[in-house]
């Protein structure tokens, strides 16, 4: 018994040393390779940052135009249709609510 | 018990997961159907439904995760399963897209313009977040996936402020209707693949992310290039070609 857990236990200190030494094998085989993704990682972060600035700067400039409002649209038959009401009340989900004091 | 097994196959457990995950599925489709009809307790049923979905969805994940993570059941033969699977399933959700015709009310080159940039900004970084994983750098790989989480809230949050500002609602004409079917649908996806992104992050930060494992991440970050490519056909036809 006493044997079988310590054989146990070495066995799977073997298991659990083993990938760590292939992975620091792996690791001097592949050096240029990570070396290639720490470069791609660089290069990436340039276009996010790059991207993150013009989405800034277009952000500042779209807001800061502001929108204009037209005037309402005609009560076309086909607009406002309203049949039965919606399960959670009389109006849409993202629309300016008229049945406030309802 | 590991050393008996002689192939590099998952055999899995026995799990409730799949029974309660379909109990839920059916609660909330019949409660989704007593909800928009005027059922008594359609409401009631919906939120068990979706309680029963959302508990299963976590505790089966947090099985897959302690299988793969802790208990290294993920060899590289099981490993290409998740990543078939992932990829069989974005393909799967590509269905049409209609373009309507109609009225034109939302100004394309206002809001959605300027959200146009911001998902492609946030798949950079995701592209980003991927070569910081292989290259070993994980603390940057967590601030890239921090940079790709708040660009993707950015577009949720512009999206919600067009939602509240338009001048019409899915009830009002065709396009409406097209409108809010096509863009909340990849509303939705958006906001499934920023939880997506977001566990990742937390999964990198807690270690769990290696260069050599790494599945969950990447079919994250292809559902994330999926999601902002649709952006850009419905930004073509919905906003742009639709608003003509």
């Amino acid at each position: 018994m006493a044997t079988a857990i310590v054989r146990s236990a070495l066995s799977r200190a073997t298991i659990r040393a083993a990938p760590r030494t292939s992975v620091a094998h792996k690791r001097s085989f592949s050096s240029s390779a990570g070396h290639d993704d720490a470069y791609e990682a660089a290069k990436w972060e340039k276009i996010t940052y790059l991207g993150i600035a013009s989405c800034t700067a277009l952000a500042v400039y779209v807001l800061s135009k502001g929108h204009h409002h037209g005037e309402d649209p005609p009560a076309y038959p086909y607009m406002h249709i309203r049949n039965k009401e919606f399960p959670w009340g009389p109006d849409g989900l993202f629309e300016v609510k008229h049945n406030e004091g309802h | 018990m590991i050393e008996s097994q002689r192939h590099s196959y998952h055999l899995v457990d026995p799990s409730p997961w799949p029974i309660s995950g379909s109990l839920g599925a059916l609660a909330t489709t019949v409660g989704g159907v007593m909800y928009m009809h005027p059922f008594q307790g359609g409401a009631r049923l919906l939120s068990l439904g979706l309680i029963f979905l959302l508990y299963t969805m976590f505790v089966w994940w947090r099985d897959v995760l302690r299988e793969s993570t802790l208990e290294g059941h993920h060899t590289k033969v099981v490993q290409l399963g998740p990543r078939y699977g992932s990829i069989l399933f974005i393909v799967s959700e590509i269905g049409g897209i209609w373009p309507p015709k109609g009225i034109g009310v939302l100004d394309p080159w206002e809001i959605p313009f300027l959200n146009t940039p911001i998902l492609p900004s946030s798949g950079a970084a995701v592209t980003w977040a991927h070569h910081a994983i292989l290259a070993g750098k994980e603390k940057r790989d967590v601030y890239a996936l921090v940079a790709t989480v708040l660009l993707a809230l950015v577009f949720t949050g512009f999206q919600g402020m067009e939602y509240y500002q338009a001048p019409f609602t899915i009830s009002d004409s065709i396009y409406g209707s097209t409108f809010f079917l096509a863009t909340g649908f990849h509303g939705f996806h958006v906001i499934i693949g920023t939880l997506f992104l977001i566990i990742c992050g937390i999964r990198q930060y807690l270690g769990h992310l290696t260069k050599e494992h790494h599945v969950g991440f990447e079919a994250a970050a292809w559902y994330w290039h999926f999601v902002d490519v649709v952006w850009l056909f419905l930004f073509v036809s919905i906003y742009w070609w639709g608003g003509i």
